[in-house]
């Protein structure tokens, strides 16, 4: 589940799309008619979910737009978040004025992609060039509708635990520990021959559970479960199965600690040397940072950021802000959309939670690339510098419309399947029955 | 209105009477009233008027008992009959969350989810998770009423005691037990490798995650229906209770011959409510492991019918098959009510005769018992009357 982006805790939903509905019901003013100010005050909505960062910036739109109002909901995960969109979509009403959406659900939302305002309406063209062009393509439809800002990009490093690679006689500095993974030309071969090692070192697993390193391979290549026609391809499709095979050897040697993901003990196997390494996009590094936290760790905890990732550069997730067809305020909510994915805001977003910005700008703004809390987290790493290198060469990958139910009904009990010793031909197998069963298209 | 000098509002009760009431009834009450303005203004009415009073007092009598209930009527018709319907007119479309209603597909989706081996297998868990959860939950909350029917200082006490779990929001209950039942570090398995036990599957094996869940409903409904169960054993009369023990019948013979035959028809109504209950099943195994990927467990080991519905609807976005899915566990809760039905009505027969073997020779067999019953009654009453009738 790629774009889940904390612990999942549903009693929060409940909460969260009562708000919403509530909210969304409040959601009176002045017509779109006229533009507003003090005298023609708007409520504007806005829905966002996990750690995106924001929550500081809507003060400041507020102050600096007289006469707007912004009533902000913000859903625990992004899995809930999909289910609070899709049934708000499906109900007709209810949608916030600025709604959140991941790259993961791009497929679901492309194929009703009329229900959201086109912002070239709104003057998208005049700030197209902010943002990485790739990021642009995803969020434009085939009819040429721009129907989101782009918030984050999610390119993707390797998180690690340099206490751990001490105490297993690895080296410790972050550009070593690049170089001991193969530096530029990292491969998955690298990985898990290193983990195996760490392994026969100390006993103890290499990375937490198989899932999210299968959606890194699987993100990383130039098609994934999908041809860039929509196709599904996956039976038969040798380049997955031959990182399923990878996959599997690893989890056969014992290199998975088959943690739950979204989970992990409520943090508590961050701290307790489960496992030395993590995959980490962007905006996991806040993730990283609240699960040793909820178990009591802190920056001394030995996690630290590397500027490497196993077979090159790739990017999970990553956020755009829309303007549902059912905003009553569709130009106020475009400004603020705009707004909120500005150079600026995305410095002062990636500062909060480390989501990487997506527009060129901000990438290379000294807030980002400097000193922050994150990076004070993690042992002084660069984070922002480290993330604007992973971000190089990333090709955005084309996401059908069941995407993001096969990565969690099909290859989530296989992966956890392989996690618990089912070997690698039998997982598969099964993955493939599923999606027989499932009866995706 | 305030300009009136109003004395006493009591005053006004035989006016408003007047105006309003069927003339049939203000005619005979009139006269009997005695109050001068009262009569004259009935009999002064012309008689047109009356006639549609009449007409109108005579629509009140048959039509307003209907207005009564209609409320809830109206309410069910919308809260109840329209989604059903509606729902079965999804279930016959190629019906999509987000594009809307798309082909007529007929029963396709019936026939599509009769095959689905992930509708079979919810349907197991189901009944798998309602069996385990309703049968010692009965058996306990039985156990708790009878202790609970003897006589206990601070009864209040002990009865508040034992429905607080059911005062907790499921929610809440689960996302406690969630934690508890976690595979890695939840207490039970911490708990079981002190005592050099194998952690247990909870999370993903089949009976161990359907004895969590069902642990939670038992904790949360026991409580419950021991208090309905109790209830119902105190209406049971203490002098059976006495005679059977003056004849020497021990506690244990006294509670299977005299308590749980009193208080069946209550038991009947607790396993009924139990069973649409278990069968509708949902918030346990949705929050019981929220950050698994697949709902119910990673190979839907613990997915119940409804989540397994949700899943398809929202998740899946099929709503045409959820919709269909929703129709078919509708009509197995109606064929497990009849068949509730049906057995509690053979029961409670068979309780009319001891010794019949079928439902039909049992109502025979009570209709000629009672038939002697009443005969030797009204013998009795005469022997009686005729020992009473010479002094």
């Amino acid at each position: 589940m790629k774009f889940s982006r904390h612990t999942r805790t549903a009693a929060a939903v409940a909460g969260a799309a009562a708000f919403a509905l509530l909210a969304a019901g409040c959601s009176t003013g002045a017509s779109s008619a006229e533009p507003a100010s003090s005298d023609n005050p708007v409520t504007l909505t806005v829905t966002t979910f996990g750690t995106m960062g924001l929550g500081d910036l809507y003060k400041q739109y507020e102050s600096d737009h007289p006469g707007i109002t912004i009533e902000a909901t913000n859903i625990d995960t992004g899995g809930n978040a999909l289910t609070d969109w899709k049934t708000k979509q499906a109900a007709g009403s209810g949608l916030a004025d600025v709604q959140a959406v991941e790259e993961g659900w791009l497929g679901q939302v492309m194929a009703v992609s009329d229900a959201f305002t086109d912002l070239g309406q709104y003057g998208a063209a005049d700030i197209k060039d902010r943002w990485v062009s790739w990021k642009m393509d995803q969020a434009t439809d085939p009819e040429g509708r721009v129907i989101g800002y782009g918030t984050d990009i999610g390119p993707v490093g390797l998180c690690y635990n340099k206490d751990l690679f001490k105490e297993a006689g690895l080296p410790t500095d972050r550009a070593e520990v690049a170089s001991l993974l193969g530096g530029d030309n990292s491969t998955w071969a690298d990985y898990f021959e290193t983990g195996k090692k760490y392994k026969e070192a100390t006993g103890n697993a290499w990375y937490d559970q198989s899932g999210f390193v299968w959606n890194s391979m699987v993100n990383q290549l130039p098609e994934g479960y999908y041809q860039a026609d929509g196709t599904l391809d996956i039976d038969g499709n040798a380049a997955l199965a031959e990182r399923w095979g990878e996959l599997a050897g690893g989890a056969a040697a014992g290199l998975s600690a088959g943690q739950t993901q979204w989970d992990w003990g409520k943090g508590k196997a961050f701290v307790d040397g489960s496992f030395a390494t993590f995959v980490c996009p962007g905006w996991m590094l806040g993730v990283v940072q609240g699960q040793v936290e909820a178990a009591g760790g802190n920056a001394d905890s030995g996690w630290d950021f590397a500027d490497v990732f196993p077979g090159g550069a790739t990017n999970w997730g990553g956020t755009f802000l829309t303007v549902p067809t059912q905003s009553k305020h569709p130009a106020e909510a475009a400004e603020l959309a705009a707004w909120l994915t500005d150079a600026k805001a995305q410095v002062a977003a990636f500062q909060a939670a480390g989501t990487f910005p997506s527009v060129t700008a901000a990438q290379g703004d000294p807030g980002v690339s400097g000193s922050n809390a994150l990076s004070k987290f993690f042992n002084d790493a660069p984070v922002g510098e480290i993330l604007a290198s992973r971000a190089e060469g990333v090709k955005a990958q084309y996401k059908g419309p069941n995407d993001s139910v096969i990565q969690e009904q099909v290859f989530g009990p296989a992966t956890i399947a392989l996690d618990k010793g089912t070997d690698g031909t039998t997982a598969w197998n099964d993955a493939l029955a599923t999606l027989k069963n499932l009866d995706l298209k | 209105m305030g300009t009136m000098p109003s004395p006493d509002p009591w005053e006004k009760k035989p006016m408003t009477s007047t105006l309003s009431p069927p003339s049939g009834p203000a005619q005979k009450h009139g006269p009997r009233s005695g109050r001068a303005p009262v009569t004259p203004n009935a009999a002064e009415a012309p008689r047109p008027r009356s006639a549609l009073r009449s007409r109108l007092g005579a629509l009140d009598v048959k039509a307003s008992p209907y207005l009564y209930v209609a409320p809830f009527f109206i309410l069910f018709a919308l809260v109840g009959l329209f989604p059903l319907v509606y729902t079965f007119v999804v279930s016959i479309n190629d019906w999509d969350l987000l594009s809307g209603a798309g082909e007529w597909v007929g029963l396709e989706n019936y026939a599509a989810e009769l095959t689905d081996p992930y509708f079979w297998n919810s349907l197991f868990n189901t009944f798998s998770i309602f069996l385990l959860s309703a049968v010692p939950q009965l058996v306990a909350a039985t156990f708790i009423a009878a202790l609970l029917d003897q006589n206990l200082r601070a009864k209040t006490f002990w009865r508040m005691g034992v429905l607080l779990p059911y005062v907790v929001t499921p929610v809440a209950v689960t996302l406690i037990f969630s934690s508890a039942f976690d595979e890695k570090y939840g207490l039970i398995n911490n708990l079981l490798q002190m005592l050099d036990i194998d952690p247990v599957g909870w999370k993903s094996e089949v009976l161990p995650s359907h004895l969590a869940i069902a642990s939670m409903v038992n904790w949360r409904w026991t409580g419950y229906n021991a208090l309905i169960l109790l209830a119902a054993m105190q209406a049971v009369p203490r002098d059976l209770h006495e005679s059977a023990s003056l004849d020497g019948a021990g506690a244990l013979r006294r509670f299977f011959s005299i308590t749980l035959p009193g208080i069946r028809p209550t038991m009947i109504f607790v396993i009924i409510t139990a069973t649409v209950g278990g069968l509708q099943i949902f918030t346990e195994p949705k929050l019981f492991n929220p950050s698994s990927s697949t709902l119910g467990g990673p190979n839907r080991e613990y997915q119940t019918t409804v989540l397994y519905l949700w899943d398809l609807a929202f998740n899946r976005g099929d709503f045409g098959k959820a919709s269909a899915v929703a129709w078919l566990l509708f009509l197995i809760i109606i064929g497990v009510g009849l068949l509730n039905f049906f057995i509690s009505r053979s029961i409670a027969s068979a309780d009319a005769k001891h010794h019949a073997k079928s439902g039909r020779t049992a109502r025979r067999a009570a209709r000629r018992a009672a038939r002697k019953r009443t005969l030797r009654r009204a013998h009795g009453q005469a022997a009686h009357d005729s020992k009473e009738d010479p002094s």
